[in-house]
């Protein structure tokens, strides 16, 4: 293009015909870029910070006293970061698309000719990519645990893959809320309430267990929380179809919600 | 080319905009001109696929906007009013993203072009957050250019920018209107004179007054009012000038007097007569030259609270720049 005066002509038109390809997949950018901002964001690297801070804590205390114990916990590590995820899932997820709505950038991606599940889904996956990393890092502990003593590795893969799992669904709950509201600090603590009501389920439904005329509510509340999916299976090394297909669920599940929500801004704006 | 028939928006209770209808043709800029909350932003919305219309039809590029919005919107850049960037990306890397969730090829050197195009070169690798208002607001144009849309929509895109900037970036609008099809909404009136080729008016969602600057000029001059300007009591003058034989009407504005003939005829040698030998010292007497903000404000009067404060004068954001 010149900046040379240029009639207009019909023809000049065809070009953007050639300018663009039509066959390319949105969502992959989307994720490129996101994957990108968490490893130069100072705040993804506060949560691996802190979460590590604390993992080490615990695992050195662990690790002193482990004589006295028998035996000896192997999915210790799986377990902490499954229960830390009601903060690190909110911190991850919250800028995601509270940003966008605030600073207006969504109102330019849904003019663009995607649909909305692709910016969601990649930021998304790039959500799940940082956290994959940071399950992958506290592998390291499971080394150092194999050259001091002997774990059940079984029980360690089912479990790492346990939290693994239950950190998608995590962070997929999370995105509900960051597409609610444009507020971050909002977003955070709903998302974290949500997670802590998911994760604390299973204690309800035992709870109400004990009533008989509530036992099929008990049963559903129980099928609902994470814990039931995790603590007595997959953190004890047992892989079970059901489990898995929870967690797909879950997040299968949440994205399309947030693809709904994110949608009714077009109503909305 | 941009195809509005009747196009309804309601927000709940609220009215939005309301059997809009209107064409912007290709290589022509299209000015929509209305004041803020018109429902410029609205039927733009609308016309980029963002949000669907409550009634009425749009074709953009020939396609519907409802039925095929995913080929609207390849098919139209688009600069929102509050320019959204990626404040922590450099120029060049926004765009090339934005490039590739348009599918661009060569993205890399499209987004130089563009930035060319819109003379930002130079801070292709500068972070956004570095860049003035100016620059932004070039980086949001260069953004909607990447994919070399058939149309451009451009929401108020001066607003904010310093005499010199607004200048280059209506140079850059005109420019652009040669080979593409132009539509660019702006609440100043000079402006729209002279950046476009048509203007459409629009208030309270009502189009009010469509046409090139030049005819709804005409449109008005044909009045053939006049400015009569005394030294003394406009008062105790006004009844002398509503005397005039062949004068409709006249009221005072703009310090001064300001006439409507009756019929078509020049009623200055009649109404200078009757001033002057009423004892009044007239100053001037001229017809009112009609620029789009008279007819502007001239359309919109009986909406408006009678009370008004007419200027003669441009808006102050325009004085400096007005060069029509």
């Amino acid at each position: 293009m010149t900046d040379a005066p240029m009639p207009y002509d019909a023809q000049t038109h065809h070009l953007s015909e050639e300018v663009t390809t039509g066959g390319s997949i949105p969502f992959w950018a989307v994720f490129k870029r996101e994957v990108s901002l968490y490893f130069r964001s100072p705040v993804a690297y506060a949560i691996a910070f802190a979460l590590f801070f604390f993992l080490s804590l615990v695992f050195n205390g662990y690790i002193a006293q482990a004589n006295q114990r028998a035996p000896a916990q192997p999915a210790l590590i799986p377990n902490l970061v499954t229960f830390l995820l009601f903060l690190i899932g909110p911190l991850l997820t919250m800028r995601l698309i509270a940003e966008e709505t605030r600073e207006g950038t969504l109102e330019v991606l849904m003019t663009l000719p995607m649909g909305e599940w692709h910016f969601i889904v990649g930021k998304f996956l790039a959500a799940w990519a940082y956290y994959t990393v940071l399950v992958l890092l506290s592998l390291v502990y499971q080394i150092i645990w194999t050259q001091v003593g002997v774990p059940d590795q079984g029980v360690a893969f089912g479990a790492y893959i346990g939290a693994w799992l239950y950190g998608g669904a995590v962070l997929a709950v999370c995105m509900i809320w960051t597409a609610v509201t444009e507020d971050q600090i909002v977003a955070a603590f709903l998302s974290a309430a949500t997670v802590l009501v998911l994760y604390l389920a299973d204690i309800a439904a035992s709870a109400l267990a004990a009533q008989p005329n509530l036992s099929m509510f008990a049963e559903i509340l129980r099928e609902l929380g994470l814990q039931a999916h995790y603590g007595s299976t997959l953190a004890r090394g047992v892989l079970r179809l059901h489990d898995i297909l929870y967690f797909i669920f879950i997040i299968i599940g949440a994205l399309f919600i947030t693809t709904r929500i994110v949608e009714t801004r077009r109503w909305r704006a | 080319m941009i195809e509005v028939q009747n196009l309804t928006k309601r927000y709940g209770e609220v009215l939005a905009i309301n059997g809009v209808s209107f064409m912007a043709q290709p290589g022509q800029v299209t000015g929509f001109l209305g004041p803020n909350g018109a429902g410029k932003t609205t039927t733009m919305r609308i016309l980029t696929g963002f949000m669907p219309p409550t009634d009425g039809k749009a074709t953009v590029a020939g396609y519907d906007v409802f039925e095929h919005s995913m080929e609207v919107r390849r098919r139209v850049g688009y600069l929102p009013e509050t320019v959204p960037l990626y404040r922590d990306m450099t120029a060049q890397d926004y765009l090339t993203y934005m490039g590739e969730i348009r599918g661009v090829k060569n993205r890399r050197t499209r987004a130089q072009e563009v930035l060319e195009r819109v003379g930002l070169i130079q801070r292709a690798h500068s972070r956004i957050r570095t860049l003035s208002k100016g620059m932004r607001q070039r980086v949001g144009l260069a953004q909607a250019l990447m994919h070399n849309p058939p149309v451009l929509i451009l929401d108020e895109p001066t607003i904010g920018l310093d005499p010199i900037q607004v200048l280059e970036l209506r140079d850059l609008v005109r420019d652009l209107g040669r080979d593409h099809t132009v539509l660019f909404s702006t609440h100043i009136l000079s402006e729209a004179e002279q950046v476009c080729d048509n203007v459409i008016i629009i208030n309270q969602g009502h189009i009010i007054a469509e046409g090139s600057p030049a005819g709804l000029r005409a449109e008005l001059e044909r009045g053939g009012r006049v400015l009569a300007r005394i030294d003394g009591d406009l008062e105790q003058a006004l009844p002398v000038v509503q005397g005039v034989p062949g004068i409709a009407s006249a009221e005072i504005r703009m310090d001064g007097i300001v006439a409507t003939p009756a019929n078509h005829d020049d009623p200055r040698a009649q109404i200078a007569q009757a001033l002057v030998s009423n004892g009044f010292k007239l100053l001037e007497l001229r017809p009112l030259a009609v620029n789009l903000e008279e007819i502007f404000l001239e359309l919109t009067r009986h909406e408006r609270n009678a009370m008004t404060e007419v200027s003669d004068t441009a808006t102050p954001e325009e004085s400096e720049v007005a060069s029509s």
